[in-house]
């Protein structure tokens, strides 16, 4: 049963999602550049399309290493999606808690960094190495701002996090409003996103920690960040919407709270220009750090 | 007759030795690290003088850390502390770096001087618990079962004097100075036994006893705990990113880990504390495969300077494994042991919400810690296996050197452990053996599935490689890097070392002033220590400058204040 869930779920449902949501992007994107804007399939195609490509791998690279990474990461992205699905749908608990969320997020970035490296080339080891700081740069207000819904239901279990909101959502209050912010903007630089792309910078380092890659591993990459790009805002749902209602009107809710949260997503990334590593460091400890401590205090607060 | 006594000791009538399922577990742990010191120490120590004694030593090591784990009154634990770190003087002696004999004389002032704060505590309980019994009673004191309350100016005195010593044994601020040091300058065998493995185990097995059975904690104390811990683990990870040597980078993160063991030894709640407990074992192992494997790439390339390395994965590839896997755990990786024991610990911060939003603040430290341990062993990775190959690198990649029997034993056996441990985390063998001591059922709030987890990752690993058969792995190319149309061979001064990754870092606003300030050691109690010492000894010289005259005017002094003291 477990593994049924794995694939229809964690897999199959993450990915189909993952590239409707990155084909939402696109097209809001190209809407805003005044152009068409690619078919609803193309996502899809691209993937399909990236696997027929050659598999080049780098000249006195760790090959292994360089191949398995895109794989560690799809792994990672797909446990993460497994245990929230279920956890949205069985009350009993599944797998594991939020600090195992936290933590389980932290393994595409880390599959992204170990292929960078491995890939023998400086750009790539540029590349990989901003991702590391920005991973170090967004976790402080992550931790902080997703810290609010469990002070608010003063448990570590989601679905107890899921059914505390079944009154009245902790993005409604003030702390939860405050949190949700400065979580989508992690959520930003998680995804590697405008401004937050300085790990990839195509027209300074021409792609980074992904320079290297080719066809199939391209493909997986692609794949991972698609699902990520489903998986964050649906753990952003979990935490300050009580998760996804599909009971009556609340449907229509909740497929606003989701299209909400990406359009915002879309919308800072096409407004925004790339900021410097050392930017985003400052901005992440800075002024979202001070924001996550105040929703923190005033949910301690119990406001 | 003398004969006999010790016939008599063995046989343990006035139990000067007992056991608990708590410290047999630590000295199966210390046995089997003396095991795989040993069998390292055949390949990498060879050819160098006096081995015979460095045997000795690590064996007399062995003894002694068995004597404190099993020894039952608090005079032989004392003594034993005190050899202990005689030994770790001797041992580290056997290093061949420029700063050796420094380093070793730091360490035996630091422990040597928490010692007699632990002949202070000792002292103190004596006369807390039975009065003035004389000195059979204070060679008799028992160690443990005495709780006595924290109320008293002399109680906390006493567990404070307690305290200091267990912490400089581990490694935890204010007494972790020697540590960086001794990593650096000692051979790695040693650095890997001793402050890696049995000091942290002695240490944190120490500070458990005494903060369990001895004394009975108040809220305070526990805030004081858990706030040393997490200024331990924050300071020592940003200490470490900066870091321009493979095995003093390392000695920052064996100071970095005690600090999640103190902080949930300061939970007080039997989930906090089992963590704790459970991730002194697990850093243990970790820690020493960590060493050992950095003591390969040492032995190696001859070097343990960062900028010199790189791209050596091509060189010692089951090496490389081992330290990954081992990063992996460090960090918390899910589904590594370390993470399991994080998880209990960040239970059990969370469970001591009682005491204000403070918890927040711990919480955060250990896993902004945790996020911080990745950046910082990222950057191993790259400078020291991956990335583009040094000069040194490429001769050893050349030399086509197998690495032997003698290492890759301790490293499987260890990498096998922190998967182990990891995947069957809390089930296997430690519920039993710590429920005794922690005083409590331990029941965790949240979930943790490892084995489940386990297997996801790997079915997800699976549907990975299922693409990967799908797109066109079979017909893989192998082609040059591409470096905007360069040449990498041709142009040495493209090759990013890593070692500065986290500069940006290192010049934010107000990490500048306190990085430098460290630099200075500001924060180094040796250093501050000496500087107080050493201010001493200005005002002593300049009082005894040889000149009759001015001894005449202190004779005058001291015959006047006696004057008006007297009349």
């Amino acid at each position: 049963m477990t593994f049924v869930y794995l694939l229809v779920f964690g897999f199959a449902a993450t990915a189909v999602l993952g590239l409707i949501t990155s084909w939402i992007d696109r097209k809001v994107t190209a809407r805003v550049q005044y152009r068409v804007g690619p078919p609803f399939l193309q996502p899809f195609i691209d993937i399909v399309k990236l696997l027929g490509k050659e598999t080049l791998i780098p000249a006195g690279a760790s090959k292994g290493t360089f191949l398995i990474a895109p794989v560690i990461g799809i792994s990672g992205v797909i446990a993460v999606a497994t245990l929230l699905w279920v956890n949205q749908f069985f009350s009993e608990g599944f797998m594991g808690d939020w600090i195992v969320t936290i933590y389980l997020l932290a393994i595409p970035s880390l599959s992204i960094i170990l292929g960078g490296f491995a890939s023998r080339n400086p750009l790539a080891s540029l590349g990989a190495s901003r991702e590391m700081k920005l991973v170090i740069a967004y976790e402080l207000p992550f931790i902080l701002a997703a810290l609010v819904p469990v002070i608010n239901a003063h448990s570590i279990r989601l679905s107890v996090i899921i059914d505390s909101q079944a009154g009245g959502v902790f993005a409604g209050s003030l702390s939860g409003i405050l949190a949700l912010i400065v979580a989508i903007l992690c959520v930003q630089a998680k995804l590697a996103l405008v401004p937050f792309d300085i790990p990839e910078a195509e027209t300074e380092i021409v792609g980074g920690a992904l320079i290297e890659y080719s066809g199939p591993g391209l493909a997986i990459f692609r794949l991972m960040k698609n699902m990520l790009f489903f998986t964050l805002p649906f753990f952003l749902i979990i935490l300050f919407f009580g998760g996804l209602r599909l009971n009556g009107i609340n449907i229509l809710w909740t497929v606003l709270e989701y299209v909400g949260i990406v359009a915002i997503i879309t919308v800072i990334r096409n407004t925004n220009p790339r900021v410097r590593i050392d930017q985003a460091v400052r901005f992440f400890w800075g002024p979202m750090t001070l924001i996550a401590i105040v929703a923190v205090v005033l949910a301690l607060k119990g406001l | 007759m003398s004969f006999n006594l010790i016939i008599d000791a063995l046989k343990n009538p006035n139990g000067f030795f007992a056991s608990s399922p708590l410290s047999l577990l630590c000295a199966a742990f210390a046995a089997m690290f003396f095991v795989f010191a040993v069998i390292y120490s055949l390949k990498h120590m060879k050819g160098r003088t006096g081995l015979w004694r460095y045997y000795i030593y690590l064996l007399a090591t062995f003894i002694a850390t068995l004597g404190i784990l099993f020894s039952t009154t608090f005079v032989l634990l004392l003594v034993l502390w005190g050899f202990l770190g005689l030994m770790l003087y001797l041992l580290i002696s056997f290093g061949n770096n420029e700063g050796t004999p420094e380093s070793a004389r730091k360490s035996l002032v630091i422990i040597g001087g928490t010692d007699v704060l632990l002949l202070l505590g000792i002292v103190l309980i004596w006369r807390i618990v039975s009065g003035d019994t004389g000195l059979s009673g204070f060679l008799h004191l028992k160690f443990g079962n005495l709780a006595i309350p924290l109320t008293g100016r002399g109680q906390i005195i006493a567990y404070l004097c307690l305290a200091s010593a267990a912490f400089a044994k581990a490694g935890a601020m204010p007494f972790h100075t020697w540590l960086p040091d001794t990593a650096r300058d000692a051979p790695v065998p040693v650095t890997a036994y001793l402050p890696a493995s049995l000091d942290k185990l002695l240490g944190i097995y120490f500070l458990a006893r005494i903060t369990l059975d001895v004394f009975v904690m108040t809220p305070l104390m526990n805030t004081v705990l858990m706030a040393l811990g997490s200024l331990t683990i924050m300071a020592a990870v940003m200490m470490a990113l900066v870091q321009h040597d493979l095995k003093r980078l390392l000695g920052y993160h064996a100071v970095s880990q005690v600090g999640y063991m103190v902080l949930g030894i300061g939970t007080g709640n039997p989930v906090g504390i089992a963590g704790a407990l459970f991730h002194m074992f697990n850093n243990t192992i970790y820690k020493s495969s960590l060493f050992l494997a950095g003591g390969e790439v040492e032995r190696r390339t001859g070097t343990s300077d960062l900028s010199k390395l790189g791209g050596l994965v091509k060189a010692m590839p089951l090496v490389f494994a081992a330290f990954l896997i081992a990063s992996l755990s460090i960090s918390g990786i899910p589904p590594f042991n370390g993470f399991a024991s994080k998880w209990m610990l960040y239970q059990g911060i969370i469970l001591s919400a009682g005491s204000g939003g403070l918890w927040v603040l711990w919480l955060v430290a250990a896993m902004l810690g945790s996020a911080l341990t990745l950046a910082s062993f990222m950057k191993l990775i790259h400078t020291v296996f991956l990335g583009q190959p040094s000069e040194i690198s490429q001769k050893v990649i050349e030399k086509k050197e197998k690495s032997g029997f003698s290492t890759l034993l301790p490293l499987t056996v260890l990498s096998l452990l922190c998967i182990g441990l990891g995947v069957f985390a809390w089930k296997i063998p430690f519920a039993d053996y710590f429920s005794p001591e922690v005083k409590g059922q331990v029941d965790f709030p949240g979930i943790w599935q490892s084995g489940l987890a386990t297997m996801m990752l790997i079915s997800g690993l699976v549907i990975g490689f299922l693409i990967y058969l799908v797109g066109t792995l079979k017909k893989a190319r192998i082609v040059e890097p591409f470096v905007g149309g360069e040449t990498l061979e041709k142009n040495p001064d493209m090759r990013v070392s890593g070692v500065d990754f986290y500069k940006t870092i290192m010049e934010l606003g107000l990490l500048k002033g306190i990085y430098r300030w460290a630099e200075k050691k500001f924060f180094d109690l040796y250093v501050v220590a000496g500087k107080f010492v050493a201010g001493f000894g200005i005002i002593f010289s300049f009082m005894h400058n040889g000149i009759l005259s001015r001894y005449f005017l202190w004779f005058i002094a001291g015959l006047v204040v006696l004057c008006i003291v007297l009349i």
